[in-house]
Formats: structure tokens, sequence, C-alpha cells
């Protein structure tokens, strides 16, 4: 079948601009079921205003945004959708448990409230005014509106900023199962380490277009560049001047270099250094192929905000 | 699974639908109910104002003075809540982004206005049903049951436009000083519109212009107290209030949302 029969939702050529700033340049995306699918970017890059217009709370300038092959404005398009916005405010006069079911009544099939609260681990807080959470609780909180409808299609726009560990764990292993279930998820994230722990397909986005996509390990092959970490007593300047390597950061003592002929740089920190220590030589993680992506194709991008 | 995405969503029973309205608009008056900057002026001011002035003050006023600051107070009480609800919540709900929220969910449309109304209207039943008993029990007011259930009639179309007005405030205010334009609004709309003493003056010239003047009037009318010009001009005049208000909340509203 042509995937844009069973895309679950569709940018297509979509552009968006707010006065002289253009927020997305033609952007084509597309969902597909039962997939997660990570968008990543550097501020800036549109991945806020595509989810937008993806739910229907603002209209492409040119292009076309489709939902379960709908106009997103459409409530029943909607309704197969949760939502975890960045910012957002809740009646927080309400507790916890209230504002699931409050949610849970704007869709058809919606799951129990207890099994929302057990899903999203919010068992503890779900009889506390929303008012009293922390920031970390807050987001919890929300997760479990965003699942409570039992949708086929998740946004998800950072959402575990702010968690401890235990809770980020928690809202992964249920993103996983949710996504075993079939759900198909979207998620923009800032923790590189997020979309390689749960996406199946990564799109990379800068000024408003799409400038990479494919699996995680895809975008890992399509920069060849190493890490090269050490402790050592050589000068940043010094080796930034190699030639083989294209950047290095780090402090006294410890250093990180990336660089595309990685035997070439570690024989010359060991010429250089033989008190070298903690020699550790991987492949560049997504954090770098990211940073690499959008610094080749778009040279304004500066490289750290990737990071 | 790919079948997903040719039927993607099960269909909401018209029961749902309804339910969501009546959803929103029970956790709408609850959460207001535990927000006592709102729930503690919308019904504890109502009666302390008419208890002092209408219980402890007017000992000896009779009954006809009884009844004309009853229905003053019954027509501030039963404004108070669509014009702090709308008024304040609306202003601060737009900074904070609940809406933007609520307009990615599946929420009703209307839905978000009504639970509101429905708020208005649960809040203004109870400030009246307090109204009435202290009148009744301690205001030595001399309304009868179909006098006061024809004054309830006419109070249930006042929470429209007091609805409008707080729309009106909360969809152009900034949150930040909504509260203080519905506080003087309110206070305002109430002095000026000869609600609790005579008006007279440039005052008096402009009177009409306030809603609470013809709501007041059609009370007077309902409660058998003397009233001042037409019923149905008064009518007319509340029902354009409430539409040209509404309208163009709603023009602001759709445009920033």
């Amino acid at each position: 079948m042509d995937s844009a029969d069973t895309a679950l939702a569709r940018l297509i050529g979509a552009r968006k601009r707010y006065g002289d700033t253009v927020a997305l340049d033609g952007l084509d995306l597309e969902v597909r079921p039962g997939e997660l699918l990570s968008v990543l970017g550097p501020n800036g890059a549109g991945k806020t205003t595509a989810i937008a217009l993806l739910l229907g709370l603002q209209l492409p300038d040119a292009g076309e945004a489709k939902l379960f092959g709908r106009s997103p404005q459409d409530l029943n398009a909607r309704r197969g959708v949760g939502v975890m916005m960045q910012e957002v405010m809740l009646p927080d006069a309400l507790k916890v448990h209230e504002l699931v079911s409050m949610t849970a009544a704007y869709y058809p099939t919606p799951l129990a409230l207890a099994e929302t609260i057990t899903l999203a681990g919010i068992e503890k807080i779900a009889q506390r005014p929303y008012a009293k959470l922390s920031g970390g609780q807050k987001r919890q909180a929300q997760f479990a509106l965003a699942i409570c409808g039992r949708p086929r299609l998740l946004f998800l726009d950072e959402p575990t900023t702010g968690l401890d560990i235990n809770a980020r764990e928690t809202m992964w292993a249920t993103v996983r199962r949710l996504v075993r279930g079939g759900t198909s998820v979207v998620l923009t994230t800032h923790y590189i380490e997020e979309a390689e722990a749960l996406a199946d397909r990564v799109v990379v986005m800068a000024k408003g277009r799409r400038v990479a996509e494919g699996t995680v390990e895809e975008m890992r092959a399509i920069v060849v560049r190493k890490r090269v970490d050490c402790a050592t007593s050589v000068a940043l300047a010094a080796i930034e001047a190699w030639p083989e390597v294209s950047a290095a950061t780090g402090t006294a003592g410890a250093v990180s270099i990336t660089t595309t002929d990685a035997e070439a740089v570690v024989r010359r920190l060991l010429a250089a250094d033989p008190g070298l220590r903690d020699l550790e030589v991987r492949r560049a993680g997504l954090s770098e192929a990211f940073a690499e992506l959008t610094a080749d194709k778009i040279p304004e991008t500066p490289i750290e905000e990737a990071a | 699974m790919t079948a997903l995405a040719t039927n993607p969503v099960p269909p909401m029973p018209l029961g749902r639908v309804i339910g969501a309205y009546l959803s929103d608009a029970k956790y709408e008056s609850l959460r207001l109910l535990r927000t006592p900057a709102f729930s503690v002026p919308i019904l504890a001011m109502p009666i302390l104002f008419y208890t002092f002035f209408g219980v402890i003050l007017n000992g000896k006023g009779g009954e006809a003075v009884a009844n004309q600051i009853f229905v003053g107070w019954t027509v501030y009480g039963v404004m108070g809540p669509g014009l702090f609800g709308f008024g304040i919540l609306v202003a601060v709900e737009r900074n904070q982004g609940l809406l933007t929220f609520k307009r990615a969910l599946p929420m009703p449309t209307g839905s978000y206005l009504s639970a509101k109304l429905m708020m208005a209207y649960i809040f203004a039943i109870v400030v009246m049903a307090m109204l009435v008993t202290a009148g009744l029990t301690e205001g030595h007011i001399t309304l009868g049951g179909v006098r006061l259930l024809e004054l309830a009639a006419v109070m249930s179309l006042g929470v429209f436009p007091a609805c409008a007005v707080g729309l009106f405030i909360g969809s152009y205010a900034p949150a930040s000083s909504a509260a203080a334009f519905a506080n003087i609004t309110y206070l305002g709309m109430a002095f000026l519109s000869g609600l609790f003493f005579p008006i007279s003056g440039v005052l008096k010239t402009i009177q009409p212009i306030w809603p609470t003047y013809h709501l007041a009037q059609l009370a007077r009318a309902s409660a058998g107290l003397p009233s001042q010009g037409s019923l149905v001009q008064h009518m007319a005049i509340l029902a354009a209030i409430t539409v040209v208000l509404t309208l163009m909340a709603a023009r602001k509203l759709a445009r920033r949302g």
C-alpha cells in the first residue's frame, strides 16, 4: 500500500511564517502506523510549529496538514490524538484524577481511570491537587492526560524535561508498551538519548526544513566521524590545530575530540602525551550526527545548539 | 494494524458528547469552588452585604424598602459569577496556554464557554437561594412564592448579559489586570445603575448604558415593585448588549486563541 494511504498524520509542503521569520519552509513529514517518530532539531527549527499544524492549532500558509486523512481541525480527527505540550497550565485547583476524568470525557473510548493511573505510574499523586505537584510530577500528570483517551497517535513534546531518572524510565517503559500495542508516537526531544532509546525513525529539522531522515542507526552512519575522549596534558588549542580534528572541546585534563580519522588522532595523542589516560574511542552518537547534519546543510546553525 | 489508518477513530456517541459538556461544567464549578479568590467574593459578599444593609441597617424600613433592597442585592449577586467567572478566567487562561491545550484536545466545540456558562448558573442559583433564605427569615421581605419564581426567571436571564460582560473583559483585558477590570465594572455597574440608591444628574442620563439598570427594572417589575421604562425595551437592550459583547469577544478570541 502507498504510504500516503496509511500515514496517520502528514505535512505536505507545509509553509508557515510569523512576520519575517520563516518557521516552516516547505516541510514534508509523515507519521506511519505503529512507529515512534522522533523529531530532532535545534531551537527554532520548526518542530513545535510542525506539531501545531498537525494538531490544527494553526493553519499552514501553504501546503497541507492531514490527521487521519482529515483536516486536523476536524474534531473527529483529534479524537484519535493524545497530546503532551511543552508549556501548559492546567486548572490547578483540581486533583490529578479529576483532570484525567475531565480529559477522558472528550474521547470516544477512553481508558478506565484506574488503568490510566497505573499506566502513567501516577498512583502517588492521583489524589493530590495539581497545584501541589513538583515540576516533574506535573509532567507525569500531563502524560496521563495524553494517554487517557486511548489515542492512536500520541504527540509528546519534550516529555521528560524535569523528570527524575525513575520517572523517566517509567514514562519510557509506558511509551514502549503503547507502541507495542499499536499506538504511533511523535516525540520531540532535546535529549538525544531519548530518541536513541525509543525511536524507530528520526527526522532531523533545521530552519523549517527536513535535513535528514532515517533510523537512529542510519543517522549515525550518515556521519563517519568518531569521538575520542581522554584525559591529557596536551593543550586544547594544540589538538584543534591537528588536521584530522574537526572539533575539540573540554576543560583542563578531559578532552572530547570529533574526527574522521580516529587512529591518526590517537597516534598523535600518545606521541604527545605518554601520560595520557582514560582513552575512549567510539562512533559518534546521535548528538554528534545531528550536529553534523544541521551544521553541514545549514552552515549558519551553530553546532553548540544541537547539544 | 494498518487498518488503523483507514478507520482511525471510533465515532463519539451523542451520550458521550453530552457527557463531555456536563463533565466540563462540573469540573469548572468544582475548581472555582476551591478557589477562594473567586468563591468568597462571589458567594459570600452578596449575602454579607445584604445582611448588613437589608437586615441590620434596615430594621425599621418597612416592607417596600425591604423588598427593594432585597431585589437590588439579588441583581448584584446574580451578576457576579458570570462577570468574574468569564472576566478573570478567560483572561488568565488565554495567557496560560490552557486554551491552546484544550483546542488541541478533542474538546467539543463550545464546551469551554458552555462550562463557564453552566458554572455561572449554578453559582447564581446558590447565591439567589442564600439571599432568598436570608430575606425570608431575617430581611422581612414580603414577596410570595410566585413573585420569587418570577424574580428567579428574570435573574436566570440576567446571567447571560453578566457572562457577556465578563467574556468581553476576559477577551480584551490582560491577565494581570482582568480582576481589577472585573471588580471596577461590577461595582461601578451596581452603583451607577441605581441598584442600591437613586441616581441623579449626569449619571442618571447615562444610566441606561448599564446592563444592570435594565436587569434591575425587569427584576423590580417581576417583584411587583415600581420600575421605569418599557419592559420589552429593557429585554431588547439586554439581548443586544449580550450579542454585541459576545461577538466582539469571539472575534478577539478567534484571532488570538
